[in-house]
């Protein structure tokens, strides 16, 4: 049994890493720059020249702190076009640019020349725009520039310069100022046309960084509990998702509990009277409540019992009491405002679950042992609950493995709809805003307890039948 | 020779069948020659719930074939300035590019011209028609319409669009969401679960080399296929998901085709006597394995965070998505049941004739497991058409154009008194997800008649 244990928990070590690796995936694709999610917040300003440069500063230092100047992984495997060090140009718009560029010219020296020149002439106008004042021709030019930071098509790159070379610079004193850093460009821009060697990027590569890069250091933190902080509002991610975590613990376990308390007996009840009018009944209507869909049940809810119709039961969080109110008020105040959302939660769950006990007991209701049980002329109620019972047991355990990871996300629509502050909305609005450490955070979890769920149920099942065994091998 | 072979095969396969049947299914043989299929389909007429729910999905089909002839703001047939048109078939052919409108019908509001005479549609709305007269009706509120004919039979929501025509054309969302997504789903799962099934842990022996060689190859396909055409697969997916779809597809070949020119440089390899020494690899251990990571990563979590990464939002990306991450309960269904087919006699028969696994597995092993694949494949489509609602009903994955059963339902969050934005389309879910729950308990009912009694 123990060494059963171990080889289980051995097997979580590979399962985990693959689910890291996806969500790390996802992460790093996601469209917009996570930094510039997170300075967004704070740093507003009108684009002036001074606070460019200190954004740009701060651009760095955050970019620093949060690790993303690493490199991704442990290695890279691309093709020749591209170097070993694209990492370490910062933005990743730029980044991005510069990657289909030097995907498509094929050398990347002459790219990363190209991308210099365009910095000096970003430089040059930022300089005189300190020096001198601001005026619409400069500021146009600095358009002109950003468009070049982000566009890689033949077509719109030379129609910029074009742009640049026919309306901007016919004013003078830009013409006197920059024209060295603006000729270089352009020269490094024919050179880049000039000088293709296509061919490079059919040439795989493998780069080799080692342990110093943005994976390791996120999965190790991971592993010492130390989860990181949000991107949306810079709390540490562990005590955003604690909070989450109650409502929709209290949710969850609460529907849980409820389901299994009327799901036993009313299974075993339909179990014994199969055949009966009221079972028919009641198995019928069973298997429409499975079959409900309960985002629609809930919109319905909303409709007819809340707000738009008898108004009856509040519909959206979960009351307005402060933190300072007696208890029992906040308790019954929040309690109201949960019947709908438990009871959408409880009843799919319920039909379920009573279906399957109900196979369960069918099952066994007609093996030998208990009609020598009724032979033997037991009652009814202990055939039925002390021999019958503990063996129909197995479907329901196979349920039982979902109780952990349903106590994350079971509740996930649900409180989207009746806007509960539990782990759905949260989960929903970090996917939304890109805060990749809470979506990271909570995939890993619910992994997790689904492995732990799966295990908990397979030691459940030897309990249950001691015909089950780990250690003997088929 | 050969001839005799099969005629010793198929009577083997005959035998090995009925014996199968007689195992499992005593009481349906009674007939020798009666095949399995047409027990299973006895046994399902005799469900009458789960065959009216066949008939519901036909209808359904129907609906969603017609949707254009049903629900449209042009015209079925006009007759217009002295000639006939076919408004609605013109269109098919202008989309295929095969011809062109005249001139006179080049944007024009089909509602307002004057013809001689003309044959409506069903409901004269597309479900992107907005009608500004008439927002936010229910169908008993008076309307300001025409006649009864341009009546909103199920009210329009807050911009002003029929639900009715929306709901028809849902209709063809909804199943193609059930058949794609299965489709793919099918395709993984049959795959993985065949070769786990199949060769369990014992039986796939490859020699070294060309285990080396494939593992090369595989990385350098991948390089090819999908490394070097990044940014081709890229902007195609920003085009158009067609598009991309036939990029994807030179890249799947270009892939396969890299493989077996590695393939046959292992045939060179051979005449090396120490790389030829065989291993076998426990491929089941590896697929279990596997369908263990999918499974344990929460599903709706998964889609919704992939399809909130999609920089471009289709459909068609959410069936493909919802195919991806529930193929592992086919998967498994596949393995279990050719885990116990391959131990069967005729499968041993099979392969001391010589027959190539690939047709073994394909011809002989996988027909003998379709029973728990249709059913799980029942199952599936009904999750699948409630994964996609429930990802429409909270606006995502889904574009906002795109109008489906689940963000009509949605509608009804904007506006708590449009009692109807809430019942039809919710009604239209339940109804569908019923009757492809109902079809997947018939068939298990049909197909293992021991459970039913």
């Amino acid at each position: 049994m123990f060494s059963y244990l171990l080889k289980r928990l051995f097997i979580f070590i590979p399962t985990l890493l693959a689910i890291s690796l996806f969500t790390f995936i996802i992460s790093i694709n996601a469209p917009g720059d996570p930094v510039e999610t997170m300075l967004n917040q704070n740093v507003g300003g009108d684009g002036s020249s001074g606070e460019k440069l200190t954004n740009e500063k701060t651009y760095q230092t955050k970019r620093h702190e949060l690790g993303f100047d690493l490199p991704l992984f442990y290695f890279s495997f691309t093709n020749a076009t591209f170097p070993d060090t694209l990492y370490k140009i910062p933005k990743k718009a730029h980044r991005e640019m510069l990657q289909r560029l030097s995907y498509k010219y094929g050398k990347w020296k002459n790219v990363s020349d190209y991308y210099h020149s365009l910095q000096k002439l970003e430089n040059k106008i930022v300089e005189i725009e300190i020096n001198e004042e601001s005026t619409l021709p400069l500021r146009k030019l600095k358009d002109a520039v950003n468009v070049l930071y982000t566009n890689y098509s033949e077509e719109k790159i030379s129609t910029t310069i074009k742009n640049i070379e026919l309306n901007i610079l016919q004013n003078g004193l830009l013409k006197k100022n920059c024209e060295n850093e603006f000729n270089n460009f352009i020269n490094s821009y024919h050179h880049l046309l000039i000088d293709k060697a296509v061919a490079n990027k059919y040439i795989p590569v493998i780069y080799w960084y080692g342990l110093n890069n943005q994976y390791h250091r996120w999965i190790s933190k991971f592993i010492q509990g130390d989860f990181g902080i949000s991107f949306q509002d810079k709390r540490p991610v562990s005590s955003k998702i604690g909070d989450a975590l109650k409502w929709s613990m209290i949710l969850s376990i609460s529907s849980i509990i409820i389901a299994y308390f009327i799901a036993i007996p009313l299974g075993v009840k339909s179990a014994i009277d199969k055949g009966k009018p009221s079972e028919k009944l009641i198995s019928t209507g069973l298997f429409l409540l499975y079959s409900l869909p309960n985002f629609w049940v809930a919109t319905l809810l909303i409709q007819f019992l809340g707000g738009g119709g008898l108004n009856w039961f509040p519909t959206f969080g979960l009351g307005s009491l402060s933190e300072g109110a007696p208890f029992w008020d906040r308790f019954w105040e929040t309690a109201y405002h949960l019947i709908l959302p438990l009871f959408c939660l409880t009843y799919a769950s319920f039909a379920f679950i009573s279906r399957q006990m109900r196979g369960g007991m069918l099952d066994i209701l007609e093996l030998d042992y208990i009609r020598t049980a009724k032979a033997k002329g037991l009652k009814k109620r202990v055939v039925v609950w002390k021999h019958a019972f503990k063996n129909s047991l197995m479907p329901i355990i196979t349920l039982f493995a979902n109780i952990f990871p349903m106590a994350i996300s079971g509740s996930f629509i649900i409180e989207i709809i009746f806007s509960i502050p539990g782990m759905g909305q949260l989960t929903l609005s970090a996917i939304y805003a890109r805060d990749y450490p809470i979506v990271f955070t909570v995939l890993m979890f619910t992994a997790i307890l689904t492995l732990i769920g799966n295990l908990v149920a397979d030691i459940l099942y030897a309990y249950i039948d001691p015909r089950i065994s780990f250690t003997i091998k088929k | 020779m050969n001839f005799i072979k099969s005629i010793v095969f198929r009577t083997k396969v005959k035998e090995e069948k009925a014996l199968h049947l007689s195992n499992e299914r005593e009481e349906f043989t009674g007939k020798e020659n009666e095949s399995y299929w047409r027990v299973v389909k006895k046994q399902f007429q005799k469900n009458k719930i789960a065959v009216w729910s066949l008939r519901i999905v036909y209808l359904f089909i129907i609906i969603a074939i017609l949707a254009d002839f049903l629900a449209n703001e042009k015209p079925i047939a006009v007759k217009y300035n002295g000639n006939i048109y076919f408004p609605i078939f013109k269109e098919y052919v202008v989309d295929l590019g095969l011809s062109k409108w005249d001139k006179e019908l080049v944007n024009v509001s089909w509602k307002e011209l004057n013809y001689e005479w003309k044959i409506l549609p069903l409901i004269p709305y597309l479900p992107k028609n907005i009608d500004f007269l008439n927002t936010s009706v229910s169908p008993f509120d008076e309307q300001q319409v025409i006649s009864k004919k341009w009546k909103h039979w199920l009210g329009t929501d807050a911009l002003g669009h029929d639900v009715l025509a929306g709901m028809i054309h849902g209709t063809r969302i909804a199943l193609l969401v059930g058949i794609i997504s299965m489709g793919i789903a099918a395709l993984i799962g049959i795959f993985f679960g065949a070769i786990a099934g199949y060769y369990g842990d014992d039986q796939l022996k490859m020699s070294i080399s060309s285990i080396i060689l494939y593992s090369v190859g595989f990385v350098i396909a991948l390089f090819y296929a999908f490394g070097a055409r990044a940014y081709v697969l890229a902007d195609a997916l920003g085009n158009s998901f067609g598009n991309f779809l036939l990029e994807l597809i030179i890249s799947i070949l270009l892939f396969l085709g890299i493989l077996l020119v590695f393939q046959f440089f292992s045939f060179l390899l051979k005449k090396i006597p120490f790389l030829f020494q065989p291993i076998t690899i426990p491929v089941d251990i590896i697929i279990s394995r596997l369908i263990e990571v999918v499974v344990s990563i929460p599903r709706l979590f998964l889609i919704i965070s992939i399809a909130a990464v999609v920089a471009k939002p289709s459909i068609f990306m959410v069936m493909m998505i919802i195919g991806l991450t529930t193929w592992t309960g086919i998967a498994r269904f596949t393995r279990a049941e050719l885990l116990r087919i391959r131990n069967l006699e005729y499968i041993e028969a099979a392969k001391a004739l010589g027959y190539k696994e690939f047709r073994i597995i394909i011809k002989h092993a996988l027909p003998n497991a379709l029973s728990p694949i249709l059913i799980s494949i029942a199952f599936g489509i009904a999750s699948a058409i409630l994964i996609e609602s429930t990802l429409s009903f909270i606006g995502i994955g889904v574009p906002a154009e795109t109008i489906t059963w689940g963000s009509l339902l949605a509608a009804a969050r904007q506006d708590a008194s449009a009692w109807w934005l809430a019942i039809f389309p919710g009604f239209a879910i339940f109804i569908t997800v019923t009757i492809y729950n109902l079809i997947g308990e018939g068939l298990t009912d049909a197909m293992n008649p021991k459970l039913k009694q």
